[in-house]
């Protein structure tokens, strides 16, 4: 098992934006997380991330508690993620995004770095090869000397996944990828998603977008920051509880 | 292929051209002296280079996105701990001036870890604050600071009270300080600072350490602004506490943002305009700071990003004419 999460619980004042989550992910699966907005998908990924702090429960990944870490170690510790909003630094071109976050591998001392060793310069020719490839994966190779926030949303969010994969993750946390897509960037960011996981990546995706489910293993469903469903995609889709939750109680209607 | 070749060529020689003004420059500027005779001048001129070091040391931290308003205050500690060490224990001046420096990043490195917690406003205002408590610390503690009244009879830097010999070292001065910051800016060290600028969440979930990164940036800008203190005090021979007050701090960042926070070299221009204007308009001195809110003003009306971006606004400006006058023409 890559991730497991345990009783998670999350209370923003009085309010619990998650409670008593539990899930799991195993080595080279895509897992979908989904549920009606505000059900406490993204806060479950901040908690995953450290960037807030669980109330109670535990994260454990790869064998390693994480609980509560800060957000640059669980980035060592090999956890990526995407960002719904904002997902890059908006005054880098295309190409220096993806180069500045080749900050983990390879890294070099600050020594080197700054006496323009050698080393570093070797460093960084490797670091502009791979960017390349990285950004000829997620289409964007003819934009890279773009300003990032001239970006449409969709190149964006792709550019937010390149990112994301360039700290050479285990566990890729994708925030809503497909949001604000068009059918054809859909189309290309499912097949850029699946060749990630062919090489490597276990990938745990938020989404709304249903297409996504074609691609997933397995989908976790929550609603109020609990868990009310997980299995096949298939049979989530003749699961009452979920029926329920997004489209309301039949009884009603 | 062949594109991405032509680009890195046309960047290499975009370096190599900007390198070839920057050589242009320091050697008008070592060729000054021989020109002009006015030992005022020349003071001007040294005051200048000296606190260049200082604003373009303040780019460590703007580029990590805060505004530091204590930045004089480390360079009172650098000038203060060069000038007592010097005077009050007799070591050479050569080893107080990078120990002034080391005082400065010592006390900067101290504070970096709850300053790396604050950002923007709440960073401001704290640094602020902390410049005025170490102005104060310098005034109360008489002995050592000769308080309020001021630090008199510095030992000299060079043995002689000619300005000409400290033109050229101030001068080299700058030049090696500049250096090695325009290095730390354009490393990845610099990259990664600018990154934690635009999202420090973005940053920090591809394993950025924001807290080290401005740990190291603060540290490094009061090395540099510590030894920039140094070389004034040895210059000046006398030090007050008003020299590194909070109005000296809020002008060390005015300089930066009239010059343009954007660009490595828009606190030099920024200094530069700023220190040697007044002089020229000597007897308007009591209406200085009007006239540095005009020119603030206009720079942030007509340039936001600061008086290094004309040349562009310019020719933007013509092109669009040109244009105007081709429609208008073909109409």
């Amino acid at each position: 098992m890559l991730l497991e999460i345990n009783g998670l619980t999350k209370l923003f004042g009085g309010l619990s934006a998650v409670k008593e989550f539990d899930m799991y992910v195993n080595k080279g699966e895509i897992v979908g997380l989904i549920g009606p907005n505000g059900a406490g998908k993204t806060t479950i990924f901040n908690l995953i991330t450290g960037i807030d702090k669980p109330t109670k429960g535990k994260v454990i990944f790869n064998g390693q508690d994480i609980t509560g870490k800060r957000p640059h170690v669980c980035a060592q510790l090999g956890i990526g993620r995407t960002f719904q909003l904002n997902p890059l630094f908006p005054n880098f071109t295309v190409s220096e995004n993806v180069e500045a976050s080749f900050f983990l591998h390879p890294q070099s001392s600050l020594l080197d770095i700054y006496f323009n060793t050698f080393t570093y310069r070797r460093n960084e020719a490797l670091i502009k090869e791979q960017s390349l490839s990285i950004l000829q994966l997620v289409g964007l190779l003819h934009l890279e000397n773009e300003l990032a926030k001239n970006l449409p949303h969709g190149y964006q969010k792709m550019l937010g996944i390149a990112r994301a994969l360039a700290t050479k993750p285990s566990l890729s946390l994708l925030d809503e990828p497909l949001g604000g897509m068009n059918p054809d960037e859909i189309e290309f960011t499912i097949a850029a998603i699946k060749e990630t996981q062919e090489q490597g990546v276990t990938i745990l995706l938020v989404e709304h977008n249903m297409r996504i489910m074609s691609i997933c293993q397995r989908v976790v469903v929550i609603n109020f920051g609990q868990k009310i469903a997980e299995g096949l995609p298939q049979k989530l889709r003749e699961n009452k509880e979920v029926i329920q939750a997004y489209f309301g109680d039949e009884n009603l209607a | 292929m062949c594109a991405d070749e032509k680009q890195t060529a046309s960047k290499s020689n975009a370096k190599i051209i900007r390198l070839a003004i920057y050589g242009i420059l320091v050697f008008i500027l070592a060729l000054l002296p021989l020109l002009i005779k006015s030992p005022y001048v020349i003071h001007v001129f040294i005051t200048t280079f000296i606190y260049i070091v200082a604003t373009v040391s303040l780019r460590t931290v703007t580029i990590s996105g805060q505004y530091p308003l204590a930045h004089a205050a480390f360079m009172g500690i650098g000038a203060y701990a060069s000038a007592i060490m010097a005077k009050l224990m007799g070591w050479p001046i050569w080893l107080t001036i990078p120990l002034g420096g080391v005082a400065a990043m010592a006390i900067g490195a101290f504070i970096a870890y709850p300053f790396a917690r604050l950002r923007a406003f709440y960073y401001a205002m704290v640094s602020l604050f902390f410049g005025l408590g170490i102005n104060q610390l310098i005034i109360v503690s008489t002995k050592w600071t000769g308080g309020a009244g001021g630090f008199t009879n510095i030992p000299h830097l060079l043995p002689t009270t000619d300005k000409v010999p400290y033109y050229y070292f101030t001068l080299v001065f700058m030049v090696l300080c500049l250096g090695a910051l325009w290095r730390f800016e354009y490393s990845r060290i610099g990259i990664s600072l600018k990154a934690i600028a635009q999202s420090h969440l973005v940053a920090s979930s591809v394993g950025i350490n924001e807290a080290s990164f401005r740990i190291l940036a603060l540290s490094v800008g009061c090395f540099f602004v510590g030894i920039a203190g140094a070389v004034y005090a040895h210059y000046n021979f006398t030090l007050s506490p008003t020299c590194f007050d909070i109005t000296a701090g809020l002008w060390l960042f005015v300089y930066a943002l009239i010059g343009g926070l954007s660009s490595f070299n828009g606190p030099i221009v920024g200094t530069a305009l700023l220190i040697i204007a007044p002089q020229l308009l000597s007897n308007l001195k009591q209406f200085v700071p009007f006239i540095s809110a005009a020119i603030l003003l206009l720079v942030f009306y007509v340039m936001p990003q600061g008086l290094v971006s004309l040349p562009q606004l310019l020719s933007y400006w013509i092109k669009e004419r040109r244009k105007k006058d081709t429609l208008s023409h073909a109409a």
